[in-house]
């Protein structure tokens, strides 16, 4: 296991005095989509045995990088080089064979497969008859690498952990022959313990001589693993060096072109009376008797690794879990258990971690998510008022900061900050609404954003709302709360104010409550 | 070091090039029409106008259940079968309640299979196939396989012409208005689209995604009803044999008009000009001499092609 310091030795060896050539070489490359330049004469070397963290906000071009060095865009200038000889992969396969390799924020393990066949999986010279022993020790050779030879072979990829699914995902990779292996931000939905296994496995390969692109939301990981990073901003870069010289508000900085100021608002806090009062909430295999209460004006964070329940507690105070049983209520109001409906009619509004799952509708435009709750409000005999919808979408883009000259933009082609923004914006002045619920709120969305984000909860707040959030991110969680419920396994740990919490107590909670 | 320099089309000239492409096939359709000897003549118009818009009625109710994400009815053809059949059955209680009655039937018939779709969360490919068993099983028992028919002029009023124009195009494009009006400008229209968008993010609105599935069922079956008391009126009979196919037909419009498979994006004015470039492509067909199979094999070709243009 490598210390930080060895880390550091890394980050000297891999740095640029090396004679050593690049394993990997992109010169000037250039890429527009229609009246947008995503990439402008990007250059970067990277060295084998070096970690290189790509940073940028949402639209900074880190993905269409990606996009290109992978095969799935071609550029419209500039040129690639693979140990000093230019390439120019047409397509995924391509890539593949010529040793880049991407694991791709989105999961692709197969649930249904074994973790060994997930491994093979899409490995382009695998003969139709093979020999399974060699494989399986391929495979083997591959967990190893990573330092997850905990894993059997032959389990199911069901029976595994999301962190794990990402391990299995990278040995995929190191199965292959791997020149450069680029992770497309593997951590944005592992919780921290899980997180730190990613780390290690990182830290194995770069021990190994593996060359590795970094791309990543999380700050924390770039001083904890990267050794050089490229920061873009608007399809250029605008640094490039070693990690060891910069500070996190410096990169913050260099990020966003300006610098940010107080990530998290400080608010005066209101001490109001419960406004949501949640007892011995029970759902079947996924918590015990949870009980907590949500004063008005005021953020409940609840936190925990994956599975510990804090998600499934928010999504069952918003009818969402049918088989879930307890009391919750609202302003003393009892309300009705498994009824999305009901929920929303006691003033319960939900904003999904998930957004394009169950959070907004990618393929309508902006207006039509912003006004998509105010359909019965807004229509007379059934007929819909569209003049005032569209006005009144106006209204609420101005409200949560979305641009109003694409109102009629599709959702998908906004970035992840500006469409949680049209999540929350459905909430805003919207009567009788007294309680926001939210899983992840700022999952995938970059730091600019965040910051307006956590601006905007906190609006709400000062206008009579409780909000409770269900996070992993145990920054965000300490940043933002005015409560802090920690969980572990389906139970409530401890229950925190602001002020009497810290990291490390935090972390005892959620992973060894019975040691705290 | 030899340098390479990289280059290719960009996406916005992919897209004038489908619209050039699209542009294109309608021009050549066009052409091959007014070329083709006998489809200029007022008879062959007039037929191919009303036939034109008994399937455009069905399509028109089509396009609420693939855009409100249940893909398609198979039941819809036989749906409308025994709706005809149900029209020249209660005709003794005079036209017009036989007509409201024959709505009625027709949507009640598609609002309960939009209901168990909706409700159960069924496969409403599975369950439009068993409807489509269960109705003619039904039917056939009924009516013993043989149609009924309607004696004497008491349908006359649904025949004929509407000024210079057939009656059944004259309801067809009252059937296009309203759809349209339906879909774009009331609650449940706009319920209909962002549930075919997305199910999930609907109920987490908190619209029950039930609702407007079984909406889009029930107007499937409101328009399907038009088409089966036009037709019925103008064969002078119910049968079975009436909508036989008429989902499939209703299907192609749908899509060859743009309207996505998968849901949440579409609209009835597309399914209109589906319908339109179907039933010109047919029309022609059929005055240049082409048989039946070669018919099927042109219109299958025709729904692929365009699928494959439509594909991003």
């Amino acid at each position: 296991m490598d210390t930080p310091t060895a880390s550091l030795e890394a980050a000297q060896k891999g740095a640029p005095s090396q004679p050593a050539p690049p394993v990997l070489s992109v010169q000037g490359l250039a890429r527009r989509f229609g009246a947008i330049q995503a990439l402008s004469d990007v250059s970067l070397d990277l060295r084998s045995g070096e970690i290189r963290a790509i940073l940028g906000e949402n639209g900074a071009g880190k993905s269409t990088l990606v996009k290109i060095l992978t095969g799935i865009h071609m550029a419209d200038a500039g040129e690639i080089q693979i140990d000093g000889a230019p390439v120019r992969p047409a397509n995924p396969r391509e890539a593949q064979d010529l040793g880049i390799n991407l694991v791709s924020q989105e999961l692709s393990v197969c649930r249904g497969l074994s973790v060994f066949d997930n491994i093979l999986l899409g490995l382009s010279d695998l003969p139709m008859f093979h020999r399974r022993p060699e494989l399986r020790r391929r495979a083997r050779a591959a967990l190893d690498s990573i330092g997850a030879g905990h894993i059997p072979l032959d389990k199911s990829a069901e029976d595994l952990s999301t962190g794990e699914r990402q391990l299995i995902e990278i040995a995929r990779m190191m199965s292959r022959d791997t020149l450069v292996l680029i992770l497309d931000e593997p951590t944005a939905t592992l919780s921290d313990g899980e997180i730190a296994s990613i780390m290690s496995a990182l830290r194995k390969l770069r021990a190994n001589g593996c060359a590795i692109l970094y791309i990543t939301h999380r700050l924390g990981e770039v001083f904890d693993v990267c050794d050089t990073a490229t920061i873009m901003r608007n399809g250029a870069v605008v640094s490039d060096g070693p990690v060891a010289e910069l500070d996190k508000s410096q990169l913050i900085e260099l990020m966003l072109g300006r610098s940010l100021g107080d990530m998290y608002p400080a608010h005066e806090l209101k001490g109001g009376r419960p406004l949501l009062q949640v007892t011995g909430l029970q759902i079947p295999n996924r918590t015990e008797a949870v009980s907590f209460s949500v004063p008005r004006g005021q953020i409940v964070c609840l936190t925990g690794q994956l599975g510990s329940g804090a998600e499934d507690v928010v999504r069952s105070l918003c009818g969402l879990v049918s088989d879930a049983s307890g009391t919750i209520s609202v302003d003393d109001q009892v309300l009705p258990l498994g009824r999305p409906e009901k929920a929303l009619a006691a003033g319960i509004r939900f904003v999904s971690g998930d957004r394009a799952e169950e959070g907004i509708f990618v393929q309508e435009p902006v207006w039509s998510n912003l006004v998509a709750t105010r359909l019965r409000r807004r229509s007379q005999a059934g007929w819909l008022n569209l003049y005032r919808l569209r006005k009144e979408a106006r209204g609420l883009a101005a409200h949560v900061g979305v641009d109003l000259s694409r109102m009629a933009t599709r959702a998908c082609d906004l970035s992840g900050g500006n469409q949680q923004k049209l999540a929350f914006g459905r909430w805003v002045d919207d009567h009788g609404g007294k309680v926001i619920a939210m899983i992840e709120p700022t999952r995938g969305i970059d730091v600019g954003a965040r910051a307006e984000i956590y601006a905007l909860m906190r609006r709400f707040c000062e206008q009579g709302y409780g909000l409770v959030i269900a996070s992993t991110d145990f920054t965000e969680v300490l940043g933002l709360g005015d409560v802090v419920v920690t969980m572990f396994r389906g139970r409530v740990i401890n229950s925190y104010n602001a002020d009497a919490i810290d990291m490390p107590r935090l972390i005892a909670d959620v992973t060894h409550p019975e040691a705290a | 070091m030899s340098t390479l320099l990289l280059s290719r089309r960009l996406p916005v000239a992919a897209d004038r090039m489908a619209t050039a492409i699209r542009i294109a096939a309608i021009g050549c359709l066009v052409l091959f029409a007014v070329t083709t000897p006998g489809f200029l003549s007022a008879p062959a118009i007039r037929s191919f106008l009303t036939t034109m818009s008994f399937v455009g009625c069905v399509a028109v109710g089509m396009s609420f259940i693939t855009i409100g994400g249940s893909l398609m009815s198979f039941s819809l053809g036989v749906g409308l079968s025994a709706t005809t059949i149900v029209f020249v059955a209660a005709l003794p209680l005079g036209l017009w309640p036989a007509a409201g009655l024959a709505i009625l039937f027709s949507c009640l018939l598609n609002g309960v299979q939009g209901l168990v779709i909706g409700y159960l969360r069924a496969n409403p490919i599975i369950v439009t196939m068993a409807s489509f068993a269960l109705i003619t099983g039904i039917a056939t028992q009924i009516t013993a396989g043989r149609g009924i028919y309607a004696f004497g002029t008491e349908t006359a009023a649904f025949k004929g012409n509407l000024g210079p124009v057939p009656l059944p195009l004259a309801v067809f494009l009252g059937v296009v208005v309203t759809g349209q009006a339906i879909l774009g400008h009331t609650r449940i229209g706009r319920q209909i689209i962002l549930t075919g968008s997305n199910p999930r993010s609907v109920l987490a609105a908190g619209i029950e995604p039930w609702r407007p599935i079984t909406w889009s069922f029930v107007l499937a079956g409101f328009f399907t009803a038009f088409a089966a008391i036009l037709m019925a009126a103008r064969y002078g009979s119910g049968d079975l044999q009436h909508g036989i196919g008429m989902e499939y037909h209703a299907i192609s419009a749908v899509l060859v008009g743009g309207t996505a498979i998968h849901g949440g994006s579409g609209s009835i004015l597309r399914t209109f000009f589906g319908t339109l470039i179907i039933a010109v492509f047919q029309a022609v067909l059929v005055l240049r001499g082409f048989s039946t199979e070669l018919q099927h094999l042109a219109l299958g070709v025709l729904v692929l092609l365009v699928i494959i243009l439509q594909r991003k």
